[in-house]
Parts: structure tokens; C-alpha cells; sequence
């Protein structure tokens, strides 16, 4: 049986940041910025 | 339904299907069948774990939810993008550096031969039956809706969606998925404008969501600890942290999508997209049938959004009672109206004593049009106890085929049918490889050739169809059963996360312990599940708990009974 693709790359470099943790970091402040975003829509509109 | 909405429905469905086939024939192995050889980059990777993951019901049942009950439920997805980054830094990596075709290989490698087959026993009992109810809760929906046979709309969902998942595999699940989301997304949008162009004219978009949010269906954070309320930060935050991994660590319908990477970076990328996009995306589903709220206060509703019922109890000798519901629902709703109007006028006045009198009378009139709804549920179970009294899943589609225009509910019926099809290809496609690769291959048939597999894996994939269409006819003929494949999967779902838990995290640990483990809190849970009453949403926290927790204490004792590590490799 065909094994999967041998050359795949497991260690990479993230693009556009030094390392993954910048790319977690945007996710983790996305939903920080996400979360306030609708707590003041939440309480503007109510 | 219109020439022009029936041409729309079956070209794009049509286009989807017979692109996906085109595009992936020729599969030549299973690694080009079950890993699209491995040639996906992250948008691809992105938009099909978003697909699998976004069901018909999600755009019907979503926007009624908003209807009744406001933004509250956005909350349940706060801990997505922390379960994605979870599984970007740790499962990746390891599925990657194992070249695995299924989640469960990973855990022979870590633990033993059986504690693999029984997390992908697990997984396609589980999974093999929401694949049927993916295909018949939207066909259940449109067929009471539409009248159309419900049995011919399981057929040829079901049937669409075998024919290019089974010829082409995950290449063409994948491919599919980036045109049906994008019609997903095209006709949500397109909703969107049309409701907004709906609303009165004296009526601003930014009144509208005033009007919204006074009525109560704005709510999108709620920072109570009230264990009462169902959707807080709190509950999102965790519940949802742990549900998101679950599916998304261990759950082989959305590993195999995010395997298909030419790289880990890819894969990545694709979850990161999923973990930006994801939370955005259901607040503006939402905000879609918060709108339609907004639309039906200025445009009469039905008493009851569930038709086929209204029609049943107009033959009953409650015909006379519902009749005076109407009439005061009607009047109710006028009076509503004109108090919306009021209010229209004096925001738009900042008359700010007038705005505060003309909120409480508009929420007081929401509150009576609630108990005269509430009454006529009374009258539907006095006629028939059995009768489901949740109209919300009927709200949007009534909205789309009462006044969208001709095209447009052709467009929209595409979207249900792409979102059916889309995740019942990535369940196929999982139950599929699982079978294969876990079973077939490993147990029952271990050297064969590469076309041997191929075969097998393809006839594989369409007796899982055949099985979920099957399971989807035969639903109807059993009360409550979403709710009951819902339990089941709250019941195994927290066994199959403990076991990857201790698998990633508890490195002592070794295979005895935690199949034994495995086995005695899935009985735990089963038998909990029959003696105690409580949410069975929390059997996912406990079977995880347990499994976790009796696999370490298991091992301490092992290890001192043995005098050193039992049978298992670590990885």
C-alpha cells in the first residue's frame, strides 16, 4: 500500500511572523478583540 | 417553486457535482484518494473544514434560533479559536511526523493495536449515524415546508452526494466544499440585503438594530454566572473549548480535511482561518434572523411558522380556539406595530423619556404575543401530546420562499442542499477512511495492492452511504431522534477526547491502562446516562474526566504491581 506523501514537511517556518506563536497570538486577539467588540455592541444597542 | 428557482437549484447543485467528479478523477492509490496526495493549500484546507462543519441545519435552524431567542448562542463558539491553536501546536505536528491516514493510527503508535480500533469503533458508530441525520433534518424540513416527497429528497441529497465522494474521494469532498461554501456564503449575503431592502422605508438600518436590541435580541455577551443560563462567556469558554476539540482533534471527518496539506504550515493555516473567520461568521448568520425578527414586527407573521401543524389542528375541534388565537395575535401584532412606529419617530427625535416608555410598551406587547404563541403550543400537544412545538427551524424558510424573489429561493434552497452535501461528504469520506485504514487494512487484509485498496476503500465509502441514506428513510419512523444521535455522541465523544488527552498530554501513561480506562468509563458513562438526570451535554466533560483519571490511577497500580511499564509505545 502507497504510504502517504514521504516529503511532507513537518517543520516549517510560519510565514509572515518569527514563529507560529505569532500566528496564536493573532487568533487569541482576534477573539479578545471579537468578545469586546460585541460587549460594546451589546450594550450600545440594548 | 418557480422554472427560474428550479433551474438555479439544479444547475448550481448539478455544477458542484459534476465539476467535483471531473476535477478529482483518476485516483490512483488511496493516499491520492484519502489525502488528495496531499496537495491542498490552506484556503482549500480552510473552506472545507469550515463546510464540513457548517450542516443545512446550521442555515436553517440558526436564524430562527436568533428569531426566538437573540445572539446569545454566538457565544458557544468562544472556545473554537482555542481548540485550533491547541491542535495546530500539538496534534499536527504528531499526525504529520506519523504520516497517518486516520486520527485513530496515531494511537496505535502511542498506546496499542486495540485501544486504535476502539477509538475508531468509537468514532464510526457515532459518526455513521449523524451522517444519516445530516441528510434528514434539512429533508424533513423542506419536505414539510415545499411538499416535496420526503423520501425522494433523502434519494437524491444522498445519492448526489455518494456519487462524487465515492469516484473521487477527498480531493473532490474538498472541492466541492470551496464552491458550495461559496454559494453558502453568496446566498446568506444575498438574504442579508434583501431583508435589509425589506424593512419600512421611515425604517434606517441603524434603527433596526436599536429596535433589536431593545427587544432583547442582541445579547451577544453575557457575563453571568447564573448556572441556569445556557449560553454565557463562561460556558463558551469552556464547554465550547472542549466540544471545538474534540471535534477537531479526534473527529476523522475534520482531521482528514486538515491531513489533505501539502505541509504542516498549510494545515495550519487552514484552522487558523477557521479559528479568524468562525466566530464572525455565526454572529452574522445570527444577525441574519435578528433581522428577519425585526422584519416580521413590521410584516404579520404566523401564529405558528410550522404550517403542516396549523392545517393539522384546523380539522380538530380546537379549530374555534385557534381561530381567536390568530385574531388576538393579530390585534396584538398591529397594536406592536404602531408602538414601533412611535418609537421610530421619537429616537429619530432623541426624545429620550419617550423612547424609555414607548421600550417597555413595545416589550410588553412582545411578551402577550409570546403567551398567545405559548397558548396555541398548549392547544397543538392537547391534540396531540407527540407533537414537536418548536417552530424556530421553519422561520428562515418561510421568510425565503414568502418573499424573496423568483431565482433568489431557487438560490437559497442551493444553499441548504450545498450545506447537506457538504458535510455529509466529509462524514462519508471519514467513515470511509476509517474503515479502511483501521479495519480493513489493518485487520482484516494487511498486504494487498494499492488498486486493491482503491476498491475497497470505494466500496467502502459507498456502503457508509448507503447506510446514512438508509438511516435517514427509516428516521422518520422514530420519535425524537436527532436528540437521541446528539446523546450518543455526547456519551462516546467524551471517551474518544480522553483518550487522545492522555495520549498527547499524560506521557506515562501507557496502552493497558487506558483501554481499560476507555472501557470502564464508557460504562460509567452509559450507565450514568440511564440512572441520573442531568444534561447530557456534560457526559462529554465526564467521560473525558474519567478516562483521563482512571488511566493514571490504573498505570500507578500497574506499574507497581509490574515493577515496571506495561505493554504500549510512547511517542
Amino acid at each position: 500500500m502507497t504510504e502517504p506523501n514521504k516529503e511532507l514537511k513537518t517543520e516549517e517556518k510560519a510565514p509572515f511572523f518569527k514563529s507560529w506563536k505569532g500566528w496564536y497570538l493573532l487568533v487569541l486577539g482576534n477573539l479578545v478583540f471579537l468578545i469586546i467588540l460585541f460587549y460594546l455592541f451589546t450594550n450600545h444597542y440594548s | 417553486m418557480s422554472l427560474i428557482d428550479w433551474t438555479v437549484l439544479l444547475g448550481t447543485l448539478l455544477f458542484i457535482v459534476v465539476y467535483g467528479v471531473w476535477k478529482s478523477r483518476g485516483s490512483r492509490n488511496i493516499n491520492d484518494y484519502f489525502l488528495g496526495d496531499n496537495s491542498m493549500k490552506w484556503g482549500t484546507i480552510g473552506l472545507s473544514v469550515m463546510a464540513t462543519q457548517a450542516s443545512a441545519i446550521t442555515f436553517l435552524s440558526t436564524p430562527g434560533l436568533a428569531y426566538e431567542s437573540g445572539m446569545a448562542f454566538v457565544q458557544n463558539y468562544f472556545g473554537l479559536p482555542i481548540a485550533i491553536i491547541i491542535v495546530s501546536a500539538v496534534f499536527i505536528p504528531i499526525f504529520y511526523k506519523l504520516k497517518v491516514y486516520t486520527a485513530y493510527e496515531f494511537l496505535e503508535n502511542r498506546f496499542d493495536l486495540k485501544t486504535r480500533s476502539l477509538g475508531a469503533f468509537l468514532f464510526l458508530v457515532q459518526r455513521g449515524l449523524a451522517a444519516g441525520i445530516t441528510i434528514y433534518a434539512p429533508a424533513i424540513i423542506l419536505s414539510t415546508m415545499l411538499k416535496w416527497d420526503l423520501s425522494l429528497t433523502i434519494l437524491i441529497t444522498g445519492v448526489l452526494v455518494v456519487i462524487y465522494t465515492v469516484s473521487g474521494g477527498t480531493k473532490a469532498v474538498s472541492l466541492t466544499q470551496k464552491y458550495q461554501m461559496a454559494v453558502i456564503m453568496g446566498g446568506m449575503f444575498i438574504a442579508f440585503f434583501m431583508i435589509i431592502d425589506y424593512l419600512p422605508d421611515y425604517l434606517s438600518f441603524n434603527n433596526a438594530i436599536h429596535i433589536a436590541g431593545k427587544m432583547g435580541k442582541l445579547e451577544a455577551v453575557d457575563f453571568s454566572l447564573n448556572p441556569e443560563k445556557r449560553y454565557t462567556i463562561w460556558t463558551g469558554l469552556t464547554g465550547g473549548l472542549f466540544l471545538a476539540l474534540s471535534y477537531f482533534g479526534t473527529d476523522q471527518s475534520q482531521v482528514q480535511r486538515y491531513l489533505t496539506g501539502t505541509s504542516v504550515a498549510e494545515s495550519r493555516l487552514g484552522l487558523i482561518f477557521n479559528a479568524i473567520l468562525k466566530v464572525p461568521m455565526q454572529f452574522f448568520i445570527l444577525f441574519v434572523g435578528v433581522m428577519v425578527f425585526v422584519f416580521y414586527q413590521f410584516v404579520q407573521p404566523p401564529l405558528f411558522f410550522k404550517q403542516a401543524e396549523m392545517e393539522q389542528i384546523y380539522s380538530t375541534e380546537y379549530r374555534d380556539q385557534v381561530e381567536q388565537l390568530e385574531s388576538a395575535y393579530n390585534q396584538n401584532f398591529e397594536v406592536k406595530k404602531q408602538q414601533l412606529e412611535d418609537l421610530v419617530v421619537a429616537m429619530d427625535k432623541n426624545e429620550s423619556e419617550k423612547v424609555a416608555s414607548l421600550t417597555a410598551q413595545v416589550q410588553q406587547s412582545d411578551a402577550e404575543a409570546k403567551e398567545i404563541r405559548g397558548e396555541l403550543k398548549d392547544l397543538l400537544l392537547a391534540n396531540d401530546p407527540e407533537v414537536e412545538t418548536k417552530d424556530s427551524d421553519y422561520v428562515f424558510l418561510t421568510f425565503i420562499m414568502n418573499y424573496l424573489p423568483k431565482g433568489v429561493i431557487g438560490l437559497l434552497l442551493a444553499v441548504i442542499f450545498s450545506a447537506a452535501m457538504s458535510s455529509t461528504s466529509g462524514e462519508l469520506n471519514a467513515l470511509g477512511s476509517t474503515t479502511s485504514v483501521d479495519f480493513y487494512k489493518r485487520l482484516i487484509k494487511k498486504e494487498g495492492s494499492d488498486k486493491h485498496y482503491l476498491i475497497a476503500s470505494k466500496l467502502l465509502t459507498a456502503f457508509w452511504g448507503i447506510v446514512a441514506i438508509g438511516f435517514a428513510l427509516f428516521a422518520r419512523l422514530l420519535e425524537n431522534l436527532i436528540e437521541a444521535v446528539n446523546i450518543l455522541g455526547s456519551i462516546f465523544y467524551g471517551t474518544i477526547l480522553g483518550i487522545f488527552l492522555v495520549a498527547f498530554f499524560v506521557k506515562f501513561v501507557k496502552g493497558n491502562a487506558v483501554f481499560i480506562a476507555a472501557v470502564i468509563a464508557q460504562i460509567i458513562v452509559i450507565v450514568s446516562f440511564y440512572t441520573f438526570e442531568i444534561s447530557y451535554l456534560w457526559y462529554n466533560a465526564i467521560g473525558c474526566a474519567l478516562v483521563v483519571l482512571i488511566s493514571m490511577l490504573l498505570q500507578l497500580i500497574l506499574s507497581g504491581v509490574n515493577g515496571s511499564s506495561n505493554s504500549g509505545h510512547t511517542a
